[in-house]
C-alpha cells in the first residue's frame, strides 16, 4: 500500500554538534502520524490515561552473577569532553472504537562547553489498529532498517505493544544519529546494552555501538531499575563501606539466546547518596578507555544521586505532563474531529471503592 | 467558555486565551432547555488549575534556573494546543440575577446545565436594558469599557444615602461634581459642605466663562458674605450651636436660654446686647464665664453680626434655587475647625427648620470629608431621621474609616473609586447593598477616575464606568511648591 504523501518537509537543520543527518525517519514519523489519524476522523474516542509501563523481563539469568568486592576507585577527569544523552516517552492518550491513540516523542541533550541544550522530537501521534499496525510499523523498520519488520520477526507486535515498540524504534534512530554525528564522546542510553528482545535487535545495537566507536566515542547505559541479584540482593544494594565515587564489577551474567549482552556490566556509585545504578558499558572498549570515560563523565557532567544530569534531562525533556496530554487529545479532537466519550470503568461498576483497576477522569 | 462550578452565588468558568474576559465584565449563561439564563459577573480572573503545568514550568528551568536552550522539532503542532491548555484561564463570577422572559429575579437557586448551557458576553447596553436602567432623568455617569455610556437616573438619588469613596485623586469630587450639575440642572435643591472650596467655580467653563450653571450657584463664605444677625436665628438652632459645636454645659445652656428670652422680650437680639447681658446677668460665676467664653467664640468666627443688611440669609439662597433649581455651596475653606462646626449646625439647623415647615420640598446634601464638621450624633441623624425630613446626603470620603459602619450599610448607593489598601476596603465592603468579594476584587483594579458604580443607580448590578469629563473650572488643587 502506497502511503499518501503530505507536503511536509522536516526541518532542515538540527542542532547536533555534527552536520550530516538522516531524516528518513522523521519523515515516514510525521507521514505516518498524520497518515494513521486520518482514520479517525469523526470516530468516538474514550480517554484513557493509563501510562504504559516498559515491561523489562528480559529473561536475564542472573544464578552465574558475581560482583567483585574490590572496588574501582574513580577521580573525575576534567578533559572536556561532550556528553551526550537519549530518552523516549510514550503514552497512550485514547481510546477508540478501533484502536489506540499513542504520543510518542523523544529527547537528545548534550552538554558542551558547560551548557546544556537538546532536541525534541514529536510528540508523533498516531492511531495504532488492528488494521493499520503492521502497515505502520513496517513502514517505519523499513525507513530505519530498510526492510520491513517480519523480514527476521515472526507475525506482527501486538496492538499493546505498539507503543513501546514505536518509542523504541524512535530511541534507536537518536542513538543512531548520536553515535554518527559526534565526536570523541561519552553518549548515555536509558537501559542496559542487552540485545535480542523486539525492542533491541542485536544487530541494529550492534550497529550503533559500532558507528560509536568507529568515531571515538564511547556509549554508556545507565539502568534506572535493574532485576539483577547476587545471592539474593539486588546488586545495586551490595555497596561497599567505601568512599564514592567507584565502580563494582560484575561478572558471569549469562543470557537465554536469541538475547545477547552487548556490554560490561557494573554498579556505578558515583556521589554520595543511597543510589547505586547499573551500568553497562560497551564490552568492545578495553578496560583503560571505559574507566576512563566514567571518569571523563565524572568530570564533565553533574550528578543526582548518581546519575548523570545529561540523561536526567533527556528523561524530563521527553516525559509526557497531563498538561501536553490535555493538549494532545484537544489537537486529535479539534484537527480530526474525535468525540470524547466516556465508557463506564468496569472495575468500578463492579466492586465500587475496591475497584482500582482502571480508572478515567 | 466552559461552566466548570458553582458554589453559592459563585460561578467558576472556564474561559481560554481567545476569549478576552476581564473583571467586571457580565456574561450570560444561557440554558435553553430551562429557558432561563444566568446574569454573572467576572470579579476575579485566575489561571485554570491544569494538571502537569507545575512540572511544565519546572523542566523549562533545570540548569541552575537558567532556561535550557534548544530545539523543538513538533511537527505536527501541539505546542499551540499546549500553549492554549496552559492559559485557560477560571473566571470567578458572581451571580447576579436570572433572567427569565426578559424579567429579572435576584435568585441563584437554579443551577444552569454544565454541558449544555451556553456562555456569552453580555454588553453592558444589553444589560441595562434588561435591568431598565433608564428614567426620565438621565445623568449620563460616563463611558464603559465597551464603549457604551452608563446613564443613571437621577431619581435613583432621590431620597436615597450615597457614599462617594475612593483614595486621594481618583476622582471623587468629579463625580460628586457631576451628579451636583446634573440635579441641579433638573432643577433640585443642592447643598454642598465645600471643605476645600472646590465647587466655589462650578458656574464657570474650564476657560473660565459663564456656563448654564452660573446663576445657579449660590457660594456662601462664612465671616465674608454669609453672616447672621442673632433676631434671624431661632433659639433651638443657636442652642445647637453653643451644646453641640461649642460644647456648653447643660445649666450653662439654661441660663442662655433664659438671657434670649430676656433679650427677645426687650427685642434686642444683638451681639452687642448678649454680650452686656451675659456680663450683668445674675448667676454663678462659672456659669457666666462658660457663657462668656462662647459669646467670644460667637463674635470671633465672624460668622455673626449686628448689621442686618450685611446678613445674609441662606433661607433666601435656598428659595431661589426651589424655584429653578441652584446649589448653595457653604465654603468652609480657610474655616477654623470650631467655626466650621457652627457654620454646619447652623446650616443643618435652617434646613430642618425649612424642610419642617415645607418651605423647602428636599435637598441633596453633598458632605466633603464630614468627620471634619459633623458631630458624632449627625451621623445617624442625617441617616435617618433627616431623611425623612428630606435631607439625602452624599458623603464624598478618601478615608471610608471616618464614615460610620451604620452609614454603610443604609447606604443606597455607593460610587466607589480605586482603594488598594486591605482595610479600607473592608470598611466599604460592609455596605449592605455589595459583597465584600466584588469590592475587594474589582475596586483595586480600577484605573484613576474609573468609578464602580453599586446600588439602586444600577439596580444592583455594579458597573464600572470612566467617569465623564465636566467642562467646569476645577479648583481645590494641590499646592505645590515644586510648581512655576
Amino acid at each position: 500500500m502506497v502511503i499518501e504523501q503530505y507536503p511536509i518537509t522536516t526541518t532542515p537543520k538540527y542542532n547536533f554538534p555534527h552536520q550530516s543527518m538522516d531524516v528518513t525517519l522523521p519523515q515516514q514519523f510525521i507521514e505516518l502520524s498524520l497518515h494513521s489519524l486520518q482514520s479517525v476522523h469523526g470516530q468516538s474516542f474514550q480517554l484513557n490515561q493509563q501510562p504504559i509501563q516498559q515491561i523489562n523481563n528480559r529473561g536475564e539469568h542472573p544464578q552465574t552473577l558475581t560482583l567483585r568486592h574490590d572496588p574501582i576507585l574513580l577521580e573525575p577527569t576534567h578533559q572536556e569532553s561532550i556528553v551526550a544523552a537519549v530518552d523516549t516517552s510514550t503514552i497512550k492518550i485514547a481510546e477508540t472504537t478501533a484502536g489506540i491513540v499513542i504520543a510518542v516523542r523523544g529527547a537528545n541533550v548534550w552538554k558542551q562547553n558547560k551548557t546544556y541544550r537538546y532536541t525534541r522530537l514529536g510528540p508523533f501521534i498516531f492511531h495504532v489498529t488492528e488494521e493499520n499496525k503492521r502497515e505502520v510499523y513496517n513502514t517505519l523498520e523499513r525507513a530505519y532498517f530498510g526492510y520491513p519488520y517480519e523480514h527476521n520477526h515472526q507475525g506482527t507486535p501486538n496492538l499493546m505493544q505498539m507503543p513501546t515498540r514505536i518509542a523504541s524504534l524512535l530511541e534507536r534512530w537518536l542513538q543512531t544519529m548520536l553515535s554518527k554525528t559526534l565526536d570523541n564522546a561519552l553518549i548515555l542510553f536509558d537501559g542496559s546494552l542487552t540485545s535480542g528482545t523486539a525492542d533491541t535487535p542485536t544487530q541494529r545495537m550492534k550497529e550503533i555501538l559500532g558507528a560509536a566507536r568507529k568515531r571515538g566515542n564511547i556509549v554508556l547505559a545507565f539502568s534506572k531499575v535493574t532485576t539483577l541479584r547476587v545471592n539474593g540482593h539486588l546488586i545495586t544494594d551490595l555497596l561497599p563501606e567505601h568512599k564514592p565515587p567507584y565502580l563494582l564489577e560484575a561478572a558471569g551474567l549469562t543470557l537465554k539466546p536469541p538475547m545477547v549482552l552487548l556490554g560490561d556490566v557494573y554498579v556505578a556509585k558515583l556521589t554520595k547518596g543511597n543510589l547505586a545504578f547499573r551500568l553497562d558499558i560497551d564490552r568492545e572498549i578495553p578496560f583503560e578507555p571505559r574507566i576512563e570515560a566514567v571518569r571523563r563523565l565524572l568530570g564533565n557532567d553533574l550528578f543526582t544521586e548518581s546519575y548523570p544530569e545529561t540523561l536526567r534531562l533527556a528523561h524530563i525533556l521527553c516525559t509526557f505532563t497531563a498538561n501536553e496530554v490535555l493538549a494532545m487529545r484537544h489537537f486529535v479532537t479539534r484537527r480530526y474531529g474525535l468525540q470524547i466519550i466516556n465508557r463506564p470503568d468496569m472495575h468500578r461498576l463492579l466492586f465500587g471503592p475496591f475497584g482500582k483497576g482502571e480508572s478515567y477522569s | 467558555m466552559k461552566l466548570y462550578k458553582k458554589e453559592g452565588n459563585i460561578l467558576q468558568i472556564l474561559s481560554f486565551s481567545n476569549e478576552t474576559v476581564e473583571k467586571g465584565d457580565y456574561l450570560l449563561v444561557e440554558d435553553a432547555e430551562a429557558k432561563k439564563a444566568l446574569i454573572v459577573q467576572v470579579i476575579d480572573v485566575q489561571f485554570a488549575s491544569i494538571p502537569g503545568v507545575l512540572e511544565e514550568l519546572l523542566r523549562s528551568l533545570p540548569d541552575g534556573g537558567e532556561l535550557i536552550r534548544g530545539e523543538d522539532i513538533d511537527p505536527l503542532e501541539i505546542a499551540p494546543h499546549i500553549t492554549y491548555i496552559q492559559d485557560a484561564s477560571l473566571l470567578i463570577c458572581k451571580i447576579r440575577a436570572t433572567a427569565e422572559n426578559e424579567n429579572l429575579s435576584p435568585s441563584s437557586s437554579w443551577l444552569p446545565s454544565r454541558s449544555q448551557s451556553t456562555i456569552k458576553k453580555l454588553s453592558l447596553p444589553m444589560l441595562l436594558k434588561l435591568a431598565k436602567v433608564d428614567g426620565k432623568l438621565p445623568i449620563v455617569l460616563g463611558g464603559t469599557k465597551d464603549s457604551s455610556l452608563l446613564t443613571i437616573d437621577a431619581s435613583s438619588l432621590d431620597g436615597r444615602l450615597n457614599i462617594i469613596t475612593g483614595k486621594k485623586e481618583t476622582g471623587k469630587s468629579h463625580l460628586s461634581k457631576l451628579l451636583m450639575v446634573n440635579l441641579v440642572g433638573f432643577k433640585a435643591t443642592v447643598v454642598v459642605f465645600d471643605l476645600n472650596g472646590e465647587y466655589l467655580s462650578l458656574g464657570m467653563t474650564t476657560d473660565g466663562k459663564r456656563n448654564a450653571y452660573y446663576d445657579k450657584i449660590h457660594v456662601l463664605t462664612p465671616s465674608q458674605n454669609f453672616k447672621l444677625a442673632l433676631n434671624q436665628l431661632n433659639l433651638h438652632v443657636l442652642l445647637g450651636i453653643l451644646i453641640h459645636a461649642l460644647h456648653l454645659p447643660g445649666t450653662s445652656a439654661r441660663e442662655f436660654r433664659r438671657i434670649w428670652q430676656a433679650l427677645k422680650e426687650r427685642d434686642s437680639l444683638t451681639l452687642h446686647e448678649l454680650g452686656e447681658t451675659i456680663r450683668n446677668w445674675n448667676c454663678n460665676q462659672h456659669v457666666r464665664d462658660a457663657l462668656f467664653s462662647r459669646y467670644h467664640a460667637l463674635v470671633n468666627s465672624g460668622f455673626f453680626t449686628d448689621n442686618v443688611a450685611e446678613a445674609t440669609l441662606l433661607e433666601e439662597c435656598l428659595l431661589k434655587a426651589k424655584e429653578n433649581g441652584g446649589a448653595v455651596i457653604v465654603n468652609l475653606r480657610n474655616t477654623s475647625a470650631i467655626d466650621r462646626q457652627i457654620v454646619v449646625e447652623y446650616v443643618l439647623g435652617k434646613l430642618v427648620d425649612s424642610l419642617t415647615s415645607w418651605k423647602l420640598k428636599a435637598v441633596f446634601l453633598f458632605a466633603e470629608e464630614a468627620h471634619l464638621y459633623l458631630r458624632e450624633t449627625y451621623w445617624d441623624d442625617i441617616v435617618t431621621r433627616m431623611r425623612h425630613f428630606g435631607i439625602f446626603t452624599t458623603f464624598i470620603t478618601n478615608q471610608p474609616d471616618t464614615i460610620r459602619e451604620n452609614i454603610y450599610r443604609q447606604a443606597d448607593n455607593i460610587f466607589l473609586f480605586n482603594f488598594t489598601n486591605e482595610h479600607d476596603l473592608d470598611v466599604v465592603s460592609r455596605a449592605a447593598r455589595v459583597d465584600a468579594e466584588t469590592v475587594r476584587s474589582i475596586a483595586r483594579d480600577l484605573p484613576p477616575h474609573y468609578c464602580l458604580a453599586l446600588g439602586k443607580v444600577v439596580r444592583d448590578f455594579p458597573i464600572v464606568a470612566k467617569v465623564k469629563a465636566l467642562d467646569v473650572k476645577t479648583m481645590g488643587e494641590t499646592r505645590l511648591f515644586f510648581k512655576d
